[in-house]
């Protein structure tokens, strides 16, 4: 999963970035609006955490022009609690709102939440056969026992369990594992995949030649781990 | 009691009392005036009699002029008519027997009594009135008994008792004429006007009761309605205002000033929430550089360095916390004057230069030259606090500065005040902002990158005002900006 964090105090950037970064996240950061809509149309990510408060273009705004071109889901961070400050970022596309000072473990589960909503589940849970994601604790069972897996080998099952069924390029497992400052040696990702295969068994990951990666089958529609449930309020 | 309280019982209490006494007045007068004629015209009728009866006394009609008794009726023969004394007998003259009797409603009667004759009576009607009271008291005095004028009638004197009335006449020949007749129906044509004087009173006083009331609610109401704005003003909603209908009357008068007063208030709570806040608002991304570097820190163990990288960050955030508290408690005094300003006397442009050599080395770094021009000059304050106010001006045309830019610093006596001119050649400010500068939490740059939590101005401002002075901002974009503060000496 990859991060684009936008954000100008230098202090609050550098932390939430390490933390993102040890929770198994590929994280990027920018500390202006000029910048983050740079990297934020140049590179597909799978959230942005935007400052409403920017040099340049200010949160707002840069959402707004993002818009035009993205999906991203975005987390807006702000000083303003005003029930209109939060009405206007969520008017302008923002897709959650949390106002400083936030606890990490806040900002951890928002996230986990709108990466789940933008590939489309409503649990915590996934399961393919003998294997279940929790992606809240970031923890992977196989035939019901806890497995010993590295963050980035976590980011690997977690991604591919998310788009299961498609076949994922190199290209995009690069994008969304590895941030901009990584030199991706080519093999890196093999490693892992190979790593994963050895605990989670061989034919876990399916290698489509030429293609990319996939996790295989069709997942299940009955049960709701897929479409987000109809519910009637 | 509560209802004496108000003003609308008290006016109302008040005007309804002067109305009772004036309809009263007015109704006792009619009452008398006619009561008066009433008896006015009762006193004429009997005092024709007791003139007829006089006269007939003296000159008793001719024998002849009496019809014989035998020819009369029986009926038609008066019967009032007894004559006690044969001597003199008495006798009405026939036209005049008409006067007396009671075949009128009002049963004139009469008798006649020699005073001289131990009040014999000389005649009398039949139909004398019922237990009549009659006592020497009420005997009219005689006139003067030697008086030159024979014949003058005393002076009658009416009286009433039961529902008669009569007056006594004395003739100077010794005779006491007393006429009188009832009255009850005049006493009662008086009731009655008395009844119905009192029914109009009560309907005039009713309708002007009403009446009052209805208008005095009415010049009230819009009290009502100022009292029912201040309720909902004290209850926070501060954007109520009254609605002036009548704006010349005095009520109208006052509901446009308290009006005024609650704008005024409203803008300033308006501007002391804002400031609130801000002043929240500012301290809410150290609270959060704090909050997620030590939880970032304490997720896992770490090495040294890190914990150390983790704690200078914290000490960071804590140290512009420090500043912008310090800022804000400095504001809080100014404004509640608590700030004790010194006064003495001290050379401003030796103060200027200090300053100077204080933000030297910010002003080396980035290659800013500042030029001086200082006449000695000496005034009277708080030499710490323009100091202040100096300093951070100069930090500003430095840190809004281009790189290798100027700052002229120029202090020159005018007009009785000590002129300190600060030009920079910087960005500018434009002028949608130009003047909001001095606003409390204004930034022209909206992020907080340059750790400035947009007080100084204010708190220059204050400082200054608090001196008696003035601050003002002028720019250009793109040329520079002019602070000019004119302090007093």
């Amino acid at each position: 999963m990859r991060i684009l964090i936008v954000e100008d105090e230098p202090d609050l950037l550098a932390s939430l970035a390490q933390a993102l970064r040890e929770e198994g996240y590929a994280v990027d950061t920018a500390d202006n609006g000029d910048d983050g809509l740079f990297n934020a149309e140049g590179t597909d990510y799978d959230a942005i955490i935007l400052d409403v408060m920017l040099p340049g273009l200010d949160g707002w705004e840069m959402l707004k022009r993002l818009r035009k071109t993205k999906k991203t889901p975005v987390l807006m961070l702000t000083a303003r609690d005003q029930t209109r400050d939060r009405v206007k970022g969520l008017d302008t596309g923002a897709d959650d709102y949390v106002v400083k000072p936030f606890d990490l473990a806040e900002i951890f589960a928002r996230l986990r939440a709108l990466i789940r909503r933008s590939a489309n589940k409503t649990t915590n849970e996934i399961e393919i056969g003998d294997v279940k994601i929790d992606t809240a604790a970031r923890q992977v069972f196989f035939k019901n026992k806890i497995m010993e897996i590295t963050a980035r080998e976590y980011a690997l099952v977690e991604f591919l369990a998310l788009h299961r069924g498609e076949v994922v390029t190199r290209t995009q497992l690069y994008e969304h594992l590895f941030d901009e400052n990584e030199s991706s040696l080519s093999n890196l990702l093999d490693v892992h995949v190979s790593n994963v295969r050895k605990k989670l068994g061989a034919e876990f990951i399916v290698t489509r030649r030429g293609h990319g990666y996939c996790i295989e089958g069709k997942p299940p529609t009955i049960g709701g781990t897929n479409y987000p449930n109809p519910k009637i309020i | 009691m509560k209802i004496f309280k108000s003003i609308k019982w008290r006016l109302q209490l008040w005007y309804g009392l002067i109305l009772v006494v004036v309809l009263a007045g007015f109704g006792f007068t009619a009452f008398q005036l006619e009561r008066g004629q009433v008896f006015r015209g009762i006193d004429d009728e009997l005092n024709r009699r007791a003139d007829i009866l006089g006269a007939t006394l003296h000159h008793p009609p001719r024998r002849e002029d009496r019809p014989p008794p035998d020819q009369l009726p029986e009926d038609q023969f008066p019967p009032m008519l007894q004559e006690n004394r044969a001597p003199h007998a008495f006798h009405l003259r026939p036209e005049d027997e008409i006067l007396f009797g009671s075949n009128d409603p009002h049963n004139f009667y009469f008798k006649i009594i020699s005073l001289r004759n131990q009040n014999d009576e000389i005649a009398k009607s039949t139909n004398q009135p019922p237990n009549e009271p009659m006592n020497e008291t009420h005997f009219p005095q005689p006139e003067n008994s030697f008086s030159p004028f024979p014949n003058r009638f005393a002076k009658p004197a009416p009286r009433t008792f039961a529902h008669y009335h009569a007056i006594l006449k004395i003739l100077p020949s010794g005779e006491m004429i007393e006429v009188g007749c009832s009255i009850s129906n005049e006493l009662e044509e008086i009731r009655n006007d008395a009844i119905m004087l009192t029914l109009i009173g009560g309907v005039i006083l009713l309708i002007g009761l009403a009446g009052g009331w209805w208008f005095v609610g009415r010049s009230l109401k819009p009290i009502s309605e100022i009292s029912l704005a201040a309720v909902k003003i004290s209850a926070g909603d501060l954007s109520q205002r009254i609605n002036v209908a009548e704006a010349e009357s005095e009520l109208g008068q006052l509901a446009a000033v308290l009006n005024s007063t609650f704008a005024r208030l409203e803008a300033a709570f308006a501007q002391q929430q804002q400031f609130t806040s801000d002043a929240a608002h500012e301290l809410r991304t150290p609270v959060s550089v704090i909050l997620t570097q030590t939880q970032t820190a304490l997720n896992r163990e770490r090495e040294a360095a890190d914990y150390k990288q983790t704690i200078e960050a914290c000490q960071r955030a804590a140290q512009r916390m420090r500043k912008l508290i310090e800022s804000l408690l400095a504001l809080a005094r100014l404004d509640a004057g608590q700030e004790i300003l010194k006064r003495l006397r001290f050379d401003f442009s030796k103060t200027i230069s200090d300053c100077i050599e204080l933000v030297k080395p910010i002003a080396d770094e980035r290659g800013v030259k500042i030029f001086t021009e200082l006449s000695p000059l000496e005034i009277v304050g708080d030499s710490e606090r323009l100091a202040q106010v100096v300093t951070n001006l100069l930090t500003n045309a430095i840190q809004y500065n281009h790189d290798e830019g100027e700052v002229r610093v120029k202090l020159e006596p005018a007009n009785g005040l000590a002129i300190l001119i600060i030009t920079d050649t910087g960005h500018g400010i434009p002028p949608e902002d130009l003047s909001r500068v001095f606003e409390r939490f204004y930034r022209a740059d909206k992020s907080r990158s340059s750790g400035n939590a947009g007080l100084g101005l204010a708190i220059s401002k204050a400082i200054v005002e608090a001196h008696g002075g003035m601050i003002e901002a002028a720019s250009e974009e793109m040329v520079g900006t002019i602070f000019t503060v004119r302090m007093p000496f």
